[in-house]
């Protein structure tokens, strides 16, 4: 996936922070819900179709000390499947 | 246990009028039974705030909740504010084109329509005249309309003796995928009728046996959280562990049998919110006035109920010396509540020592 896309969440799921290390995004209009740890939800929050891919993995390593070398394919994977599942869509350039 | 930074799920009682009055019915005759419903605005107004909260859905109840004259409304403001919803009713106002309205909205989980009996005679008996015909006019409107039925039987004195047949018309005639079950229980009206309604410890024997002979017949297909299917499987399976003496599992051995409190919310038809639908004069706020939040996470009468998990059953003297508490959750707080004034005491009514000392049998195991 070009890193330079910008990912925007679907405005119809809902973000549900349960616990400070839990979370749930949840479609409405399936009924169906997906766990994410507190990493997804920082890049959930970024899904603005504002920020791009590269951006929002420069963030997170700048928010977090022990970031993975391998974080960058991490995001991107995540958004993949999110996107797979219609939870974002991605920006029109 | 670690709470949720708001609830899940709500059940919304959105009007207190119904169109017919069940002598069982839990809301009439309790603290549910407010003597106003909130306008359009004020509900439309919550949902905002439920969306703020990211609470998943809602069951809309009353009363009846297809008596209010603005629900399509309602609906609509539920589901511009990301939610789900379902609805608890008696069925008899459904008619195809509110269900084909419901179906067309997306997010509609279901409808729970209560039927009572195989025919006419065994369901009104405690439903009133010609809800029978009304009902099952209802729920076929849901099933043309492809909206999920969840039908609810209740069991009482009038149908315990009709529940083969009853199973077989909503499974086979029906072809319904599954119901589901409870019983009349000390709540609302039927606290004024309990003796003609409620079952007795050898109508709750047959009622169990039945249940779990239908259970093996319709595999899956027979639900219950609470009624005589529940505390079958429940006592069962506290019997075996009594003969085995195994060890106890979480919350075992204490006041742990409903974890509401942990997940979901009411609100009464007054705007009022309560913990419950069953605990209706346990006042936590107002609507609009409060915040859902704080009062979720900071109310002392709610973390009074969460923390009642803790309680050991041996404090209680009725307790001590049973052969079951080990393995014993102290069921219901809400019957806990009617029965002996005080939610923080084990229920009597799911009690496996008193049912026995009743004269009541456990069903034979196959």
């Amino acid at each position: 996936m070009d890193t330079n896309a910008k990912p925007i969440a679907n405005p119809s799921v809902v973000l549900r922070e349960e616990f400070d290390d839990c979370a749930v995004l949840f479609d409405p209009d399936t009924g169906e819900g997906y766990a994410v740890n507190p990493t997804g939800v920082f890049c959930w929050k970024r899904f603005d179709g504002r920020h791009t891919l590269a951006e929002i993995t420069a963030e997170l390593r700048a928010a977090c000390e022990d970031a993975p070398a391998e974080a960058e394919q991490n995001v991107q994977e995540f958004s993949e499947e999110l996107a797979g599942k219609g939870l974002i869509g991605f920006e029109v350039q | 246990m670690k709470v949720m930074s708001t609830p899940r799920s709500l059940e919304l009682a959105i009007t207190n009028r119904c169109n017919l009055r069940c002598s069982y019915c839990y809301h009439f005759g309790s603290a549910d039974d407010v003597d106003r419903d909130l306008p359009t605005a004020e509900w439309l107004q919550f949902f905002a705030e439920l969306k703020e909260c990211a609470v998943l859905d809602v069951t809309l109840a009353g009363g009846e909740p297809f008596l209010r004259e603005d629900l399509r409304e309602l609906v609509a403001g539920i589901v511009a504010n990301r939610m789900r919803f379902s609805f608890l009713s008696n069925g008899t106002l459904i008619t195809d084109e509110l269900a084909a309205f419901l179906r067309n909205t997306g997010r509609c989980q279901g409808v729970q329509v209560s039927i009572d009996g195989e025919a006419p005679a065994v369901h009104d008996a405690a439903r009133g005249r010609g809800s029978f015909d009304r009902a099952i006019a209802g729920l076929k409107a849901l099933q043309r309309n492809g909206l999920p039925a969840l039908v609810r039987v209740t069991i009482h004195k009038h149908n315990v003796h009709h529940l083969a047949k009853i199973a077989r018309l909503l499974l086979e005639e029906y072809e319904l995928p599954s119901f589901g079950t409870n019983a009349a229980s000390y709540l609302g009206l039927c606290r004024l009728n309990a003796n003609d309604l409620q079952l007795n410890a050898a109508e709750r024997s047959l009622a169990m046996e039945t249940l779990l002979e239908l259970d093996r017949k319709y595999p899956g297909r027979i639900q219950a959280t609470a009624g005589p299917l529940a505390e079958a499987r429940m006592w069962l399976e506290m019997e075996r562990a009594r003969q085995t003496n195994a060890p106890a599992t979480s919350g075992q051995g204490c006041l742990a049998s409903c974890g509401g409190v942990f997940n979901k919310m009411a609100v009464r038809a007054d705007g009022v919110m309560t913990p419950c639908g069953q605990l209706p004069h346990i006042e936590l706020g107002r609507i609009n006035r409060d915040s859902l939040r704080d009062v979720w996470q900071h109310h002392p009468e709610l973390q009074r109920l969460r923390d009642r998990q803790a309680i050991p059953l041996t404090e209680f003297a009725y307790c001590r010396g049973c052969e079951y508490v080990a393995w014993c959750r102290g069921n219901c707080p809400a019957l806990a509540y009617t029965l002996t004034g005080d939610d923080a005491n084990p229920s009597p009514d799911a009690c496996l020592k008193r049912f026995l000392e009743d004269g009541g049998r456990l069903p034979s195991e196959r």
